[in-house]
């Protein structure tokens, strides 16, 4: 594997550590199988939950007929939307969503009822027996039909939710300024997350009082809300703790609190532990999904080629239910214009109510889409001005000149967006692929990003965190964070931060999964913001705890305490490295004059102004950038798309843990890639007709291709020593890339995601040779599926 | 006790005898039965990968195979890798030291596949990513696992 790492940029004053590389902290008991995932756990007594969703997008419940599944041999309980002791309310922003229907079905999956019983078989012979009457509604499957006068309306008060808006310059000046105009109209799919792990819960229940959920989750904060609304209990009264969680990329962020209310709903009732695990199809129906959008483009650009003005307008397909949809609109919105220089931008995001699936979180959060049109559009423009791609890029991206972004925001420098943009260029021509054989090409493409790091303006009263540093008598470290691990790297960040501010092996360092009865709230596990908020906190706390300790070490010192400093498992006289006792020795000391060994720590970001009429103002507290080049071998012939290599360079702030740095940008490539070029949700009248791994095509190892990873490390982060945030970024700019070098190769252009066979073949002019066949099964499928072919218009 | 269909078989190098239904899969003998839960069910469909072990040597997904049909069978689950010492199986090292493990879900899969795949002394690249390509992961891109992989045929090859 060639692979090649270095740091570019000094770090800023030459402070703060070298990045960790130990093992991760859950590595051994992963690779050994001991780490128990909630489906590993069991009590006795424990019941099996199942549930009654609808088959159909929109209907009326008429009746629910319940007796027959309440005989079923070993069914404990079958409840309904009666049974609800508190609000019958999941949603997370907005109260919009039911736990269980009551007159209205709104989406395939809706949930009927409930079921909990002493065997998985007979919850599953439980929820066949429900009788279930609806009567068919009209329903509507894209959110730009939702718009149209008369369109069925999936909640009273209409399908539009909510638009966002970026007002900043005078379009019709700028314009008057281009030479060249570009419109078109993108059609981007939705995206399965696709984690290993499918949801799952366990709720234990103490009478009717309090319960303890253990959870596959990503946001235990939201669960507890969730759980504690839902039975109409204190939040003190709920305990959630995460379980070892495999894999969430969005997909537990807000989405485990329905399975958990479900589930808690039934022990509630039932007095016994319950436990819920989705089968993998239910999983991939019901689970929300990346937002498909539609995003019409008019963007200008002058003779010199400089980008004049940007006109974006997205709809964004929300599904029947709001959850995070607003919130994934805002990022989108204020990412469509990506790291560029326009003196006039109107960008308009529409969130719209459809009877399809539930969008909500994933990986990126709106910026993928928005990047997949911006960085085509690039492309399109240079095309039609005759300049390279790289060299449009390279005229316009933002750097320490320019550097306003197009919320009006002045980056601080230095702006590494163009030092992104030359290294990854510069990598990726050191070795070009050669076409395998006759009928195949091969192209480059590019894929910008400017990443708002940690959450957006809207969602700054999330924005804080807990954590808890408990220092043993022997050394040894206990650290408690409010932020959760779910594969990125979580605990190995958290742990190199600690084990550096206390000067401590990070072996001596254990950091727990989060238990929200022992840190306080501290949002959600989204954002890239994970290590950055949590290594704050702790560090926050190690400086509480030091005001305790250093006099202890001082006084063991014969010195100063303000000349106390911890490194390498010793505490120092600063100056005076032969002057140290090991800070086991210290700790014992404190446990003997029972000096309290325990601080808590807090982070909140600085307050910030954003106007959200002009989507102008602080939209996010800092920004990172990166760029991705990728390089594709493309069968003209068959449409299939090989990405053999690609080249991502990241301006990360500082790095905490190299190896899971690699691992977050390694994976949100192939990722990204699988969104592009494979995934492709089929969804007919609001249903998921390709719910598993056979149908829906996730990335294999067979398809992985060579990455070379670049991490510029300069000032700019706020996370521990100037860290930024990876999970993201590293995914952003995936598809933009990948769909420019597939388009590079071909000498074409496509407007939709994922990149069809059948649409490569067409935009060249031909009919693929397996045509007939897709043919037929639009046929048996039924008319009204494919959306009218877009055509970029050109205009000026 | 004793009712359905009586399965014995050498289970992580353990002889044992299980009593189980008909239908039974061996994914569900492994997990509940054995209570070996370090092997995972990620589709139930043969589709993931997570359930991998190896049944004669060879992986397959157990939950496509009736434990019924095991009878007489030797199977090696991700608890069963390391030697009888204790120590790690060298692809359990290299996934720890290459970064290979993420969220760990796939990952007992990915170890019993790759014990098979060094086992074969595969040294070709893209057909150690061919024969991985049943295990499905989706945070580490496969690409520290290749190389864990790699790194462990190395090792292998040197002791050999």
């Amino acid at each position: 594997m060639a692979r090649r790492e270095r740091t570019s940029v000094p770090p800023p004053g030459g402070a703060g550590p070298s990045p960790g590389h130990h093992p991760r902290p859950d590595a051994w008991g992963k690779v050994l199988g001991r780490t128990r995932y909630v489906g590993d756990l069991s009590l006795p007594g424990m019941l099996h939950a199942a549930l009654v969703v609808s088959p159909v997008a929109s209907a009326r419940l008429r009746s629910l007929q319940l007796a027959a599944a309440r005989s079923v041999p070993d069914v404990v309980a079958v409840l309904t939307a009666a049974d609800i002791p508190g609000a019958n309310s999941v949603g997370v922003i907005f109260p919009d969503q039911p736990l269980l229907a009551v007159d209205r079905v709104r989406m395939v999956g809706e949930r009927l009822a409930l079921v909990a019983a002493r065997s998985p078989e007979a919850a599953a012979a439980a929820v066949r027996a429900v009788q279930v009457q609806l009567e068919p509604l009209p329903a509507v499957h894209d959110p730009v039909a939702a718009l149209a006068p008369g369109a069925p309306l999936v909640h009273e008060g209409g399908n539009l939710i909510r638009t966002f808006h970026v007002v900043r310059g005078d379009v019709a000046r700028q314009e008057s300024r281009a030479t060249v105009v570009f419109e078109g109209e993108y059609r981007i799919g939705g995206q399965e997350h696709a984690y290993l792990e499918p949801q799952g819960c366990l709720v234990v229940p103490e009478g009717r009082q309090r319960c303890t959920v253990y959870a596959s989750c990503q946001c235990p904060f939201y669960v507890q809300q969730a759980v504690a609304r839902v039975l109409g209990l204190p939040l003190a009264a709920v305990r959630v703790i995460q379980t070892p969680t495999g894999g969430g990329f969005g997909g537990k962020e807000d989405y485990p609190s329905e399975p958990a209310a479900c589930a808690a709903l039934l022990a509630w009732h039932t007095g016994s532990p319950v436990r819920l695990l989705y089968p993998r199809e239910l999983d991939m129906q019901l689970s929300s999904k990346r937002h498909a959008m539609v995003v019409r483009h008019r963007w200008g650009a002058d003779g010199k080629g400089r980008l004049r003005f940007a006109e974006v307008e997205t709809f964004m397909d929300a599904g029947a239910y709001i959850g995070l949809s607003t919130v994934v609109a805002e990022r989108a919105n204020v990412s469509a214009i990506g790291p560029y220089h326009v003196p006039a931008v109107r960008v308009r995001t529409h969130v719209v109510y459809t009877n399809n699936l539930f969008g909500g979180a994933f990986r990126g959060f709106g910026a993928p889409q928005v990047t997949f049109a911006g960085e085509a559009t690039m492309d399109a423009l240079a095309r039609r001005l005759g300049l390279d791609p790289v060299e449009f890029r390279r005229r316009n991206v933002l750097d320490d000149r320019r550097r306003t972004t197009c919320t009006g925001t002045k980056l601080p420098r230095p702006v590494l967006a163009r030092q992104c943009l030359e290294r990854a260029v510069e990598a990726a021509a050191r070795t070009t692929p050669t076409p395998p054989g006759r009928g195949h090409a091969v192209g480059t493409g590019v894929g910008l990003v400017l990443y708002g790091c940690n959450l957006h303006h809207g969602g700054q009263r999330l924005d804080r965190s807990s954590a808890v540093v408990l220092l043993q008598g022997d050394g040894s470290v206990v650290v408690r964070v409010g932020l959760t691990e779910m594969g990125q790297g979580l605990l190995a960040a958290v742990q190199a931060v600690a084990a550096q501010a206390l000067g401590v092996p990070p072996q001596a360092v254990e950091v727990c999964l989060p238990d929200t009865s022992t840190v306080a709230d501290s949002g959600p596990t989204v954002a890239s913001r994970g290590a950055l908020v949590a290594g704050r906190a702790v560090l926050d706390a190690v400086r509480r705890l030091r005001r305790r300790f250093d006099p202890v070490a001082a006084q063991l010192l014969g010195c100063g305490p303000r000349q106390v400093e911890l490194a390498g498992g010793y505490a120092r006289v600063r100056g005076e490295p032969a002057r140290a006792v090991p800070i086991a020795e210290v700790a014992a000391e404190m446990a003997a004059r029972r000096i309290e060994p325990i601080a808590t720590g807090w982070y909140r970001s600085r307050p910030r102004r954003f106007d959200a009429a002009t989507g102008q103002g602080g939209a996010y507290d800092f920004y990172a950038t990166a760029c991705h080049v990728a390089q594709v071998v493309v069968d003209a012939e068959l449409g299939l798309v090989r990405v053999v290599r690609v080249v991502a360079v990241h301006d990360v702030g500082r790095v905490l843990h190299r190896p899971a740095l690699e691992g977050q940008i390694h994976g949100g490539i192939v990722q990204g890639m699988g969104w592009a070029v494979t995934e492709r949700l089929a969804v007919a009248q609001g249903r998921l007709e390709n719910p598993s791994f056979t149908d829906y095509l996730i990335p294999t190892a067979s398809d992985a291709p060579l990455v070379e990873i670049e991490a510029i490390e300069a000032a700019g982060g706020h996370g521990p020593w100037g860290s930024k945030g990876i999970g993201e970024p590293s995914l952003i700019p995936t598809a933009a890339a990948v769909r420019n070098a597939v388009c590079d190769a071909l000498g074409i252009e496509l407007f939709e995601l994922p990149l069809s066979p059948p649409a490569l073949v067409a935009a060249q002019g031909r009919r693929h040779p397996f045509a007939w066949l897709l043919d037929r099964s639009a046929e048996r499928d039924g008319p009204a599926q494919a959306p009218a072919a877009p055509s970029p218009v050109e205009a000026g | 006790m004793a009712e359905g269909v009586r399965v014995r078989l050498r289970l992580n190098g353990e002889d044992r005898e299980f009593w189980v239904p008909p239908g039974r899969r061996l994914l569900d003998l492994v997990r509940e039965d054995a209570g070996l839960t370090g092997t995972k069910e990620g589709c139930g469909a043969g589709e993931c990968g997570a359930c991998t072990v190896l049944l004669n040597g060879r992986p397959v997904t157990s939950c496509l195979v009736l434990a019924a049909s095991c009878d007489g069978a030797e199977v090696v689950t991700v608890e069963g890798l390391a030697a009888a010492t204790g120590e790690p199986h060298p692809v359990q090292r290299a996934f720890v030291e290459a970064g290979g493990v993420q969220c760990g879900f796939c990952t007992p899969g990915v170890a019993v596949s790759g014990a098979a795949i060094v086992a074969r002394g595969v040294r070709d690249a893209a057909e150690r990513a061919r024969l991985l390509s049943g295990n499905l992961c989706r945070c580490t891109g496969y690409l520290a696992v290749l190389e864990a992989l790699e790194r462990a045929g190395e090792a292998s090859d040197g002791e050999a």
